[in-house]
């Protein structure tokens, strides 16, 4: 198992809506280098806290730490900078630029040039390749010159997954991946997702509705509902955890386990 | 690079030369010799020079608001007002202060850009209907400050800023093949310009953020600094645009500055195709040529036909001439292609 460190934590983050108390003095601690996943039914707060964490949107009280850091008031275009990156449930990409453009704009963005306006874009090939590299990498090496949005959903999450690992993050939050895709396409995200965090020594934080994914890949699970932490443990631990079983997920998830192992681990 | 830079070219290169030789080939439609016309000889090319002046103006203002609606996505009801600035900053500095082209020039820049400040504290933070609605208010307080009879002595108020005095040298009464080719160069040089703005680091991003703002903030730009360069830029050449028109135009009328001035460069820009900055030009042709054969042949009412004209396009051709074009040549391309590959595939 990779080490210990904590690179990610909030203290007491809290989010109100008014009287709606969406994030709820959470207190998580995410380790360097593990694939931590945060269930919980619709509406428990977890792209909410997501937001949080991105900078998309300011906590109430509480505070986020990055790597010793406190970012809790940066704004979202700075916590990229720190090695933050964030995906969406719903997808988010430039519709109208090609998949090449729009993963060498996320690989611009981590450069110096972006305001040398009297030179060409296509002067600074570095940008170029990591575009190329990293659509390699997702799988859509072929459709680098489609417009993205005459891609399939599931391309487009592959689009969005790049988008993400262009400016090579540190950390990924992943909010629902898989949302939308075709069943016979997860696997091979979630074997994607698996691969880039292994290899590239990167800590993910996934927000995942399917079961059998999040049991068989995470090292630790989150449980939240209603705005709180509810359990967090190894996956045995929380298939284990009566609270759990019976507060919600016994209603909602099969909890069985999964079937064959598709996504080696 | 196996196409040479001529065949590259070819369309701008054809259009250069054409606009180079426009004065001559009218003088000689005429019956005028190109030294007739070269000696700013009274004559349908001279008329026609003037047109042409007024659009290359028309363009270049078409072109600023192109960059800020069609490149970087933002509704602008008030971009008159950059122009405005130039025209008068220019007219009064050489009217009231007897400055003379060169310091005037130095002026409207210092000008456009202390407005781009002023107002890029707060243009760059809204989006959507509340920039257009930001836009519209400011312009209109311009407008009501130009007609104020307070400023009267230096504005003209609402009859306009008159009697500004041109150097022989670039009045268009004296040397109009001159101020002619000098709206020509400095629109090219503009356009020039735009059209590397728009493919460099910077222009990418601002097509980024008309394209999905929120995610060009997740990506990690800051886009308060991109929309600011490209209001900027925008203030500038409008400023620009705004003092070629004192040079050329005798009057320095408030509607500069009003909210008809901005519909103008839309529909210039809509015309010619948002978004495509050639289009500015090509729009500015089509607007002025429209506007003076209706109002020539057809008198007063031509407003109504050239209303009716616009509304046609929009619902028509709602891409513009030039993007219609890409469009359609990029579908030719892509037919005559596959007609290729089956002739290919039926000859075995």
């Amino acid at each position: 198992m990779a080490n210990s460190d904590i690179i990610f934590q909030t203290i007491n983050l809290r989010k109100e809506f008014g009287a709606l108390v969406a994030v709820d003095n959470v207190n998580l601690q995410v380790r360097a280098n593990t694939l931590h996943a945060i269930i919980g039914p619709n509406g428990a707060g977890k792209t909410t806290f997501f937001n949080l964490l991105s900078g998309n949107i300011e906590p109430t009280s509480g505070q986020v730490i990055f790597k010793g850091r406190d970012i809790t008031h940066q704004p979202v275009h700075k916590t990229i900078h720190f090695g933050i990156g964030r995906s969406f449930q719903i997808t988010n990409i430039f519709p109208n630029l090609t998949v090449l453009e729009n993963i060498r704009l996320a690989a611009q963005a981590m450069g110096r040039d972006n305001l040398k306006f009297w030179q060409s874009a296509s002067a600074f090939k570095q940008y170029e390749q990591r575009a190329w590299q990293v659509a390699e990498k997702v799988g859509l090496k072929d459709r680098v010159y489609h417009l993205a949005r005459t891609l399939p959903h599931g391309d487009q999450r592959k689009l969005e997954l790049g988008m993400i690992l262009a400016p090579d993050p540190e950390v990924l939050l992943l909010d629902e991946p898989t949302a939308g895709m075709a069943s016979e396409q997860v696997p091979e995200l979630i074997a994607l997702i698996q691969e880039i965090q292994r290899a590239g020594n990167k800590t993910v934080l996934l927000v995942e509705h399917n079961m059998n994914v999040v049991m068989t890949v995470s090292d630790t699970i989150t449980v939240m509902h209603q705005g709180r932490v509810l359990a967090e443990g190894t996956p045995a631990e929380i298939k284990a955890n009566p609270e759990v079983q019976t507060a919600y997920l016994g209603g909602l998830y099969e909890l069985e386990s999964p079937t064959p192992q598709t996504y080696d681990k | 690079m196996t196409k040479s830079f001529f065949r590259q070219h070819q369309a701008s290169l054809l259009t250069l030369l054409a606009l180079v030789l426009f004065p001559f080939l009218v003088g000689l439609f005429e019956g005028a010799s190109p030294a007739v016309v070269w000696a700013n000889g009274s004559g349908t090319s001279k008329f026609m020079q003037g047109l042409a002046i007024e659009v290359f103006i028309l363009a270049m203002f078409a072109l600023s608001y192109d960059l800020i609606f069609g490149i970087t996505g933002l509704l602008s009801f008030g971009h008159s007002m950059f122009f405005a600035v130039g025209a008068y900053a220019s007219g009064i500095a050489i009217k009231s202060f007897g400055l003379n082209l060169g310091q005037t020039f130095l002026l409207v820049l210092a000008a456009a850009f202390i407005q781009a400040v002023l107002v890029g504290i707060v243009l760059p933070r809204v989006k959507g209907i509340t920039f257009a609605l930001v836009t519209l208010g400011m312009a209109s307080v311009l407008h009501l400050i130009v007609m104020s009879t307070e400023l009267g002595p230096y504005t003209g108020a609402d009859v306009g800023l008159q009697g500004v005095i041109i150097p022989d040298f670039i009045n268009p009464a004296v040397e109009r093949l001159r101020l002619y080719f000098v709206a020509m160069t400095v629109f090219i040089l503009f356009y020039l310009l735009y059209k590397r703005f728009v493919d460099s680091p910077t222009g990418r991003v601002c097509v980024a953020i008309r394209e999905n703002e929120d995610r060009a903030k997740m990506l990690g730009y800051n886009v308060f600094t991109f929309k600011f360069a490209a209001l900027l830029l925008s203030s500038i050449t409008a400023a620009l645009a705004g003092f070629l028109h004192t040079i050329y135009q005798p009057i320095v009328s408030p509607n500069t500055a009003s909210l008809a001035f901005t519909v103008t460069a839309l529909l210039i820009v809509l015309i010619g195709g948002v978004g495509t900055l050639s289009g500015a030009f090509l729009g500015a042709i089509v607007f002025r040529a429209l506007d003076f054969g209706l109002r020539r042949y057809i008198g007063e009412s031509a407003s109504f036909i050239n209303g009716a004209v616009y509304v046609l396009f929009v619902l028509f051709i709602p891409y513009g001439i030039i993007g219609t074009w890409r469009l359609k040549s990029l579908e030719l391309k892509k037919g005559w292609e596959d007609l290729l590959k089956r002739f290919q595939r039926s000859m075995g």
